[in-house]
Parts: C-alpha cells; sequence; structure tokens
C-alpha cells in the first residue's frame, strides 16, 4: 500500500511529498510516543534505555523524512551509538540497583506528571500550530551535506573549533573524575 | 535527487531490504521452532558460562575502567560527524579546509595523548 | 556545485582567543610529556598565559579598528567586547592566584585544574564576541562544562560531588530549556545571527516567538542563578573549593550576562512587550529574595552566594532600560562586581585559611590581630553597599540612571526595588564588618595571619580596581559605551 503511495507519479512535487511523507510521519510518531511512555514508566532502568533507543531512532526517521540525510545519520551515529552507550554505561558503572526497581515509577506522582505533559503540549502545540501552522515546507535541491560543510567552515567556522577545545576540556575532566586515584 | 517523493523513493528500498531482512530472519526462527522437539527444563534455560553453574544474576555493577573508553568513541564519533561533510567538500576548501580541519583532530588528537599517557588506556 | 569562498579571518582579532586555545595546548602537553613534574609550574604557565593573553586585547584596543566584523556579523569584536574580556582574563587571572596555594596544598589534581580553567576562560572571551546563536550556544557550553567538573574537584569531599553534580544537573537543564527557545527563535526567523532574528521578531509578533523569548531567558536565569531559579547556588558555591567558588561567582556568572547582553541587546530589544515583564520579575524577585535569604546567613560564603543572588537582580533590573543605557550600566556594574566580589572572596580565603572555617562570628577581631585584611574586607563590604567612592556605588549609579531615564512603569517600580534592597543589602555586609572590627577574638587568636603571596597579590588588584574605577570611572564608562553605530558596519573588515 505504502509502496503504492510513493509510486504515485503524477501530481505537483508538494503533494508528493503530503501523503506518503505523513503516513511516515504517523507511524513513526505512534512508536515514539509509544516508547516514550514505556521510557518514563518501566520499572528497570536498563530497559527505560533501551526504550530510549527506539525514541532516538525514531527522530532519526524523521530527519530522513525531511530530507535531511546527514543529520539523520549523525542521529544514528552519535545519539544510538555513543550516548545510549555512555546512558548504559552509566547505569552498569554506578550502584544504583538494577534490574527491576518498583521505586523507579513513582505512581502517585503520575496525575502530577500528566497534568504537565496536557499543559505543555496545549502550550508547545497550541504556539507551534498557531505560529507556522500554514507554513509549507520547502525542500531545495541541492546537496544538504555539502551545504552543511560549507557552512561548518565558513560562517561558524568558530564555534566549529571551539567544539574541539570543548570536547578535550571535557574528556580531561571526566576522565579525572573518573578516576579511581 | 530532484523532487521530495524520489527522495523517499530511493529510501524505499532501504525499508524494503529491511522488511525482508527481518522477514528471513523470522522465517528461518520460525520453522526451527516449528521442527524441532520441545522438551523444557530449568537446566536448559541457565545461562551459559563455560559449562560451570553461573553465580549470581547478570547484573553486576562493571569496572569504571569501561566508561574512559566510551568517552573516548565519543569524542572521536563526533569528531568523525564533522569530517563526513568536510570530506564531500575536501577539494573545493583546499588548504584552507586543510589546516581548519588540521586544528580540529590536532585538539581532539591532545586528548587521546593524554588519555595514553595517564595510563587510563592499560588494562591492569 | 557552488563555488566555496573561504572567510576573511582577522587574525588580530582572534588573537587572544588563539592565545588561550595555545595556553590550553602548552598545558595539556606539560602535563603529557612531565606528568608529575608539571606540578611546579603549571600554576605560573598558567597565570602567564592569562597576562599574555591580554596583549593582544590592548593592541586591538587601541588599534585604528576598534571596531571588527567577521563572519558576516557573527562575530564582533568591539570595545564593549574588548572590555569584557580583558574583564574575564583578569578575573580568571586574579583566581588562579587564589589557586596556586589551595589547590597545591589540596588533594587536587592541579594540571588539569588549570587546563579546564583556561579552557572556561576561552570559552568566555567567545562569548564576549558572539552574535549568533550557535556561536553563544557553543561558547556557553565551553564555559560551563569545565566549570561543572571543577565544582567537583575535590573528589574525596562529598560536599564538593553535591556541589558539581547539583551545577550540572541544573545546568544541563537549563541549556536544555534554552536550546529549545533557540530553535524557536530561529524557526521564526530563518537565521541564526542576532541580527536577522531581531529584525524577524521584531515585524512580527507571535506564540512560538513569545515562548522563544521566555524559554531563552529562563535558560539564561539559571546560568545567572536568578530567584526562582537559584536553587543550585549557595549549596554549589559552598561544596565546591573556594577558588573555583570564586570563579563560578565572578567570571561564569558573568559570562551569563554577557550572553544576555548579547541576546536581549541585538535580538529580543526588539520585542519589548514580551521580554521586559519576564526580566523584570526575575530582576525584583532576585533582588529581594536574595536579600532576605543572605540577612539570615552565618557562613560567609553561603552569605556572599545568596548576595550574588540579589546583586544579579540588580544587574538584570536595566535590561528593562536596554534603550537608554542600560546595557552599558550592566557592563559597568559587571567589571565593579567582579573587582569587589575576587576581592572579597580573596580575603575570606586568607583568613580561612588559619581558621579552618568561613563561619561570620569566627571573623570576630580580626581587626585586633590582622588589621590589613580586617580593612580590605571592609573596603569590599563597602564597596558592595555602594559607599562612595569604592567600585560599586558607580554600577548603582548607573542602574538607577538608566532606570529613571527610560520612566517605563516596569522601570520606576525595578528603581524601588533597588533602593531598598540596597538598604537591606547594607545591614548584613555591615554586620559582617562590625564583627570584624568590634566584637572580641576567639580564644588565642593573637598573632597576624599570614598571607602567601599570591593571595597578598590577589587582594591588591582587587583593592586597586575597586578603589581606582570607584574614584575615577571614566575610562570604565566609555568602554562600555559602544560607538554610535557598530551594527551598521559592514562585514569583513
Amino acid at each position: 500500500m505504502i509502496a503504492s503511495l510513493f509510486a504515485a507519479q503524477a501530481c505537483a512535487p508538494s503533494e508528493c511529498f503530503a501523503v506518503p511523507a505523513n503516513i511516515a510521519f504517523g507511524i513513526c510518531a505512534l512508536l515514539m510516543i509509544g516508547a516514550a511512555i514505556k521510557v518514563v514508566t518501566e520499572t528497570n532502568i536498563v530497559h527505560a534505555a533501551l526504550y530510549l533507543v527506539v525514541v532516538l531512532a525514531g527522530v532519526g526517521v524523521n530527519y530522513l523524512i525531511l530530507q535531511a540525510e546527514f543529520l539523520a545519520v549523525t542521529q544514528f551515529l552519535v545519539y544510538i551509538g555513543a550516548i545510549i552507550v555512555l546512558f548504559l554505561f552509566g547505569i552498569m558503572l554506578t550502584r544504583a540497583p538494577m534490574g527491576r526497581s518498583d521505586d523507579l515509577d513513582n505512581a502517585k506522582l503520575r496525575p502530577a506528571g500528566i497534568g504537565a505533559a496536557v499543559m505543555l503540549l496545549v502550550v508547545l502545540g497550541g504556539a507551534l500550530l498557531s505560529s507556522f501552522g500554514e507554513t509549507h515546507l520547502v525542500f531545495s535541491t541541492a546537496n544538504s551535506t555539502t551545504a552543511l560543510s560549507d557552512a561548518v567552515f565558513n560562517q561558524y567556522l568558530i564555534p566549529f573549533e571551539v567544539v574541539s577545545v570543548m570536547l578535550l576540556a571535557a574528556l580531561i575532566g571526566a576522565i579525572v573524575l573518573a578516576r579511581r586515584d | 535527487m530532484s523532487s521530495a517523493s524520489d527522495f523517499l523513493r530511493e529510501y524505499l528500498t532501504v525499508l524494503i531490504l529491511g522488511g525482508v531482512g527481518a522477514a528471513l530472519v523470522g522465517l528461518l526462527l520460525g520453522a526451527s521452532h516449528l521442527l524441532r522437539p520441545a522438551r523444557r527444563q530449568p537446566g536448559k534455560s541457565l545461562t551459559y558460562e563455560s559449562g560451570v553453574d553461573p553465580v549470581g544474576t547478570g547484573w553486576t555493577q562493571s569496572q569504571i575502567r569501561y566508561y574512559v573508553f566510551a568517552l573516548l568513541f565519543v569524542m572521536f564519533d563526533v569528531e568523525a560527524v564533522f569530517i563526513f561533510p568536510w570530506a564531500t567538500r575536501l577539494e573545493a576548501y583546499g588548504g584552507f579546509g586543510l589546516v581548519e580541519m588540521g586544528i580540529f583532530v590536532f585538539i581532539l588528537l591532545l586528548g587521546l595523548v593524554y588519555a595514553w599517557r595517564k595510563g587510563v588506556l592499560k588494562w591492569v | 556545485m557552488p563555488d566555496f569562498v573561504a572567510p576573511t579571518l582577522d587574525l588580530h582579532a582572534l588573537a587572544p582567543e588563539f592565545v588561550l586555545a595555545g595556553v590550553v595546548c602548552v598545558l595539556l602537553l606539560l602535563d603529557v610529556v612531565l606528568l608529575d613534574r608539571a606540578k611546579a609550574i603549571v600554576g605560573s604557565i598558567a597565570g602567564l598565559g592569562l597576562l599574555g593573553s591580554l596583549v593582544p586585547i590592548l593592541t586591538l584596543a587601541t588599534s585604528d579598528h576598534p571596531t571588527r566584523t567577521m563572519f558576516g556579523g557573527s562575530y564582533v569584536v568591539d570595545s564593549t567586547s574588548l572590555l569584557l574580556k580583558a574583564l574575564f582574563i583578569v578575573s580568571a587571572y586574579v583566581v588562579v592566584l587564589l589557586s596556586t596555594n589551595y589547590i597545591g596544598e589540596g588533594d587536587y589534581w592541579e594540571s588539569e585544574y588549570y587546563t579546564l580553567l583556561v579552557s572556561s576562560v576561552l570559552g568566555m572571551t567567545v562569548m564576549a564576541s558572539a552574535r549568533d546563536l550557535i556561536s553563544i550556544f557553543v561558547a556557553l557550553e565551553l564555559l560551563s562544562i569545565p566549570a561543572y567538573m571543577l565544582a567537583a574537584w575535590s573528589k574525596r569531599d562529598g560536599r564538593s560531588n553535591e556541589a558539581g553534580m547539583k551545577y550540572y544537573l541544573m545546568g544541563v537543564f537549563a541549556s536544555a530549556i534554552l536550546l529549545y527557545g533557540m530553535s524557536l527563535l530561529y524557526g521564526w526567523s530563518g537565521s541564526t545571527q542576532l541580527s536577522e532574528i531581531g529584525r524577524a521578531i521584531g515585524e512580527k509578533n507571535s506564540p512560538a516567538v513569545t515562548l522563544g523569548v521566555v524559554f531563552v531567558l529562563v535558560g539564561f536565569a539559571f546560568k545567572v542563578s536568578a530567584v526562582p531559579f537559584h536553587m543550585w547556588a549557595p549549596d554549589t558555591y559552598e561544596g565546591a573549593p573556594t577558588p573555583v567558588t570564586a570563579f563560578l561567582a565572578v567570571a561564569s556568572k558573568a559570562a551569563g550576562f554577557v550572553a544576555l547582553i548579547q541576546v536581549i541587546g541585538q535580538a529580543l530589544v526588539l520585542r519589548m512587550n514580551v521580554m521586559i515583564p519576564v526580566v523584570a520579575v526575575l530582576a525584583a524577585l532576585s533582588m529581594t529574595i536574595g536579600n532576605l535569604i543572605a540577612l539570615r546567613q552565618t557562613n560567609v560564603i553561603r552569605m556572599l552566594a545568596y548576595s550574588g543572588i540579589a546583586q544579579a537582580g540588580f544587574m538584570l533590573a536595566p535590561f528593562v532600560a536596554s534603550q537608554y543605557g542600560g546595557i552599558d550600566a550592566i557592563v559597568i556594574y559587571l567589571v565593579l562586581y567582579a573587582a569587589t566580589n575576587l576581592g572579597a572572596f580573596a580575603v575570606v580565603m586568607a583568613i580561612a585559611r588559619r581558621t579552618r572555617s568561613a563561619e561570620i562570628s569566627s571573623f570576630g577581631g580580626l581587626f585586633s590581630y590582622s588589621p590589613g585584611l580586617a580593612v580590605a574586607l571592609s573596603v569590599f563590604l563597602a564597596s558592595f553597599v555602594g559607599i562612595p567612592p569604592l567600585g560599586i556605588w558607580y554600577g548603582k549609579l548607573s542602574v538607577m540612571r538608566a532606570l529613571i531615564e527610560s520612566q517605563g512603569r516596569w522601570a520606576t517600580v525595578l528603581a524601588i526595588f533597588v533602593a531598598l534592597n540596597t538598604a537591606i543589602a547594607a545591614y548584613y555586609y555591615l554586620n559582617v564588618a562590625k564583627t570584624m572590627w568590634f566584637d572580641d577574638a576567639p580564644e588565642g587568636e593573637s598573632t597576624p595571619i599570614k598571607v602567601p603571596t599570591s593571595l597578598r597579590f590577589a587582594v591588591g588588584i582587587a583593592l586597586v580596581a575597586t578603589i581606582a574605577l570607584g574614584v575615577y570611572p571614566g575610562p570604565l564608562t566609555d568602554a562600555a559605551t559602544p560607538e554610535a553605530t557598530p551594527a551598521a558596519a559592514p562585514s569583513g573588515r
């Protein structure tokens, strides 16, 4: 079914984007919401971290739907490849109880959490819809990766070089703090 | 890549390939599940630990030493993220790009040298 | 594929940053090559390196092109940013002086300490020139990440770990909020450059812009520890090693304000109706609540932490009068506050070396056995109160002048708050002075406190700056006031 939607040729480019991409987004969003709920309700912290992988992968797929190919690869590489590894290491290195721990999900606070989430949804959703609801996405035909590279090496040259010092400082500090002696 | 649909259609191939892979695995595992005899015993579901009975659970605290390796991995992962787009435009940038990327990589390499010299890479 | 045009780099304008990055590399290489033998020299190298980075700032300040713009307006070096860079570097130099004995005598990783300190300063100097969201964010992270770890540098001390942990968690939470706000502003305006964002949000408002402005302000409010986002500050200040506390209270807080100055001055000033109420409420709350809690403190470091929250309120207030010289007033206040606060920390550290405590009661009779320190601390406390002609009085004057000249409703209310809170603050500052001058010394305290040379030097620098800038604030005002048309300068040079 999806394949036939993708194969539809006789339509304007914007419509061509709309249908299949919206379906893909819908599936992806449902998966992400489900996984995100599991992240906060799961009583096993390792499982919660693994559900986070699904959420982050969903973000990557969203980037792909928006044609930000490089960003998607970065998302998979850095978040799923590296950040989750750190997450799991962090859990396994500390003396935090692994396996099931019932106090990980505080059922008493659930109404408050739901209230806050709904409020945030209404405020953010309302603001975003009323501000960007009428905006149509415009995709450039240029290769986004080279455009990104040009921006990094031109307008954002200073932040780019500063990032290297930041990573270095983070590494040194983390090594010192993580050492046993 | 002329339009949005072309772009996504290319990824449809990826999707189909992934689907075929998943179906194949499911098919093979399902087939073996149906064909093999099943006699459940508690001893069979124990974790295999070189033939010795396992002690404790699989959830244990690990050595903090691993953490440094994870950190180094993250650092060079981020470095790679910056190198990919640079590589697509390597010729256009010429010497300028080389110098800028050289500075970036040099500063990050200092971190590796530091870790090595301070002995955190040593496996005791 | 389009041709790539390499950006024009003004190496002179970037020289301070290059020197600082070089110092980071040199410190690290020394540590890598010499290992433990490096400990003897890293402190001096860090100090010299910081002083060395002042040289290009001086040559830039006296050059023919005081305003230099790069990357199409994303990176600007003008007199204000040079003043702020000098402020960061001198503050860091004083912190190095404070650290020399403290870090050397304690159980600390010394080489790495200075490496992280200097990288944090590099982030601050970048911040002073950054005029676009990505530069600001990266600079903010570079200055914060080493600071999170330095707060926990006393590894065996549970309170230091707690300090680092609280600071880190609150800091990254603030970063997340800030980043979300920035993404909304970028989404609406389609540019990361502050001037472009200002133009776009000035033309037309939308709920997303309002949300973006509020989130950005809240994110920075965490960084400058404004009420109600101040919870981390007292515990972090008390638990962190004292030189790090001085660094956080002065340089790190100033960097947060510098970021606010860029973002508000270049962009949000064109969306006054959203910006002013948020900032005014933050300022009023910070002043009042910071002062009221400071009144009840018995520990000098905690008192300085809460009074720092109140002072942050004084510095937030003039944003309401941004178009009436309010921003210049903030820059002036920042410089004077840094001098006074660093001096106060230096004296408290000198005293704590002997008494091993920072309780106010342990300062009793200080004048009788260490008159020099007592006089110095009294000068700094009087400057905090705002007694002319000492340091901060001129900052308070500039703040009040900006607030009154703007004649806005919010500005008038804030001016009343500033006046009231100055009176409250006078009580607890002068209470410490009273303890030093009139109370009896604790048993057995009669010999003068021996102060190491570096601490002595730090107190001297702070004293000279506090008194000189209070008596003769002319050059400071000149540097803090930008030239007529900085934003209109073309790119390139």
